[in-house]
């Protein structure tokens, strides 16, 4: 056993005692049973993560509770994870702490967002992701317990527990998972990740607050321009964050879709161009045509028309909409996931150290700086 | 059922980690407002700046303040910068803010 190991435990029970329930008891759990740590699991989860097991990795909001490895493990092992799952978690935290996200905002808003991770590269794979039938369901060990993982650091080291520190109003099914992977191995589209200077053989994680992915159906269209007014419609709304606060978002083209869209031979900037270019909402219906008092809403860019019939950008670029090919290969779906606002910047983080590559960086023939 | 100190037993876990805080006190109450220089903080929210100016032309109507300066936060969701709290202690006596949702 690590010696690290023998320190950790907080106090030594009864043989008899019923583990599951005492955890229960002391209000560690997400509301599902959670593992009871043996120091077995605890050593293979540290050691999984090496070096110190008393380094502190980042401190989670809003409680700024230190997340140390050993506390690391010990939510790891709580949730399900296996040890080739850990680092994607500590990734994952170490985005979600990354000050561009404002982790400490997305764990006390009243607004529904959480956060979501997209795997990416030959670790997703490895670990056996599933990024195909029912992505974002349930079923898969790595995807449900990665997500629950985080979720259980975000209550118990960050106390975003409901009603405390989370103040959402309505909350997400997302806050007991959500994380899932690109389907590389059949997208027709280079990766998200190579799209943002990785190389392919690296492995990211990347974090976004975002609600809840919103089907778009298209069973009729054979073309790009078909299917990608179809999720234009799903994004053209003002009751979303993103056309009252601005933001990023989130589009994941299913399968079939992808397919079709790439098959004429439409690249990623592409389909990001064209759904920003159209995505749009009337600035008279976000200020309800001034019916409650004149509205400048200072949450939009400043470059916004202001006039009641000026039709503005659902997201200030085509940058700010993150787009991955993920699900099964049967059934003509995809889905656009709005983001939280302004206010949280979404973080693309290398496992293990990864970095992008410099220079020009070349995808799907358009080549960016 | 707490057996602590003995080695067998079922050892538990604490997934919580530590908080290192430092505890501050707030500062004393002030007893009257008069003479005293009133920073008006907006959090740039939708009807922040509504609320804080009904409630600023208020106050100045029933105290004589020194001076009423006005500062806005970089956005709603995250904390004023360091910097800017840094200026609003050293220019003022007492901090009015509101969220206005």
């Amino acid at each position: 056993m690590n010696e690290a190991v023998s320190n950790l435990s907080m106090d030594r029970l009864a043989g008899d005692t019923d583990l599951v329930e005492w955890y229960f008891e002391q209000g560690f759990s997400d509301g599902f049973p959670v593992v009871p740590p043996t120091p077995e699991k605890l050593a293979a989860m540290l050691r999984a993560l090496g070096g110190d097991p008393e380094r502190v990795e980042c401190k989670v909001p809003p409680r700024w509770g230190s997340l140390s490895r050993k506390v690391l493990a010990i939510n790891m092992v709580m949730a399900g994870c296996k040890p080739e799952y850990a680092p994607v978690v500590r990734a994952a935290m170490l985005a979600l702490t990354n000050t561009a996200f404002n982790l400490n905002g997305v764990q006390a808003t009243t607004h529904m967002a959480c956060p979501l991770l997209v795997v990416n590269g030959p670790m997703a794979e490895r670990i056996g992701m599933n990024a195909g039938c029912n992505v974002f369901g349930s079923g898969n060990r790595a995807n449900a317990t990665i997500g629950r993982a985080v979720r259980m650091i975000l209550l118990n080291v960050g106390g975003a527990w409901p009603g405390e520190l989370d103040k959402s109003t309505l909350g997400h099914p997302g806050k007991y998972s959500f994380c899932i992977a690109e389907n590389e191995a059949q997208s027709p589209l280079a990766p998200y990740h190579v799209e943002k200077g990785f190389d392919a053989a690296d492995s990211t994680v990347f974090v976004i607050a975002a609600e809840a992915p919103h089907s778009v159906t298209n069973h009729q269209a054979n073309d790009a321009r078909g299917i990608l007014d179809s999720i234009v419609s799903a994004m053209s709304t003002y009751a979303h964050n993103n056309a009252v606060s601005s933001g990023h978002c989130t589009v994941v083209l299913g399968l079939e879709h992808a397919l079709t869209i790439a098959g004429q031979s439409w690249s990623r900037h592409d389909i990001r161009q064209y759904l920003w270019h159209n995505a749009q909402v009337r600035f008279g219906d976000i200020a309800f045509d001034h019916r409650y008092g004149k509205v400048y809403n200072r949450s939009l860019p400043k470059w916004y028309g202001r006039e009641l019939d000026d039709m503005n950008p659902i997201v200030p670029s085509p940058d700010n909409i993150h787009l991955f090919v993920a699900g099964g290969e049967a059934g003509r779906f995809s889905a656009f996931l709005p983001g939280w606002g302004h206010m949280s910047s979404p973080v693309l983080q290398g496992i293990d150290g990864e970095a992008p590559v410099t220079g020009p960086v070349c995808v799907d023939g358009t080549c960016f700086l | 059922m707490n057996i602590s100190g003995d080695n067998s037993g079922l050892p538990v876990y604490d997934p919580r980690g530590v908080v290192e805080a430092e505890v501050v006190s707030i500062a004393a109450r002030v007893t009257s407002l008069d003479g005293l220089r009133l920073g008006v903080l907006d959090n740039t929210k939708w009807n922040g700046n509504r609320l804080l100016r009904g409630i600023t032309e208020r106050l100045c109507a029933e105290h004589d303040f020194a001076a009423v300066n006005q500062y806005a936060k970089e956005s709603f969701s995250k904390n004023a910068l360091p910097e800017l709290v840094d200026q609003i202690v050293a220019e003022n006596d007492i901090v009015l803010t509101a969220i206005g949702d």
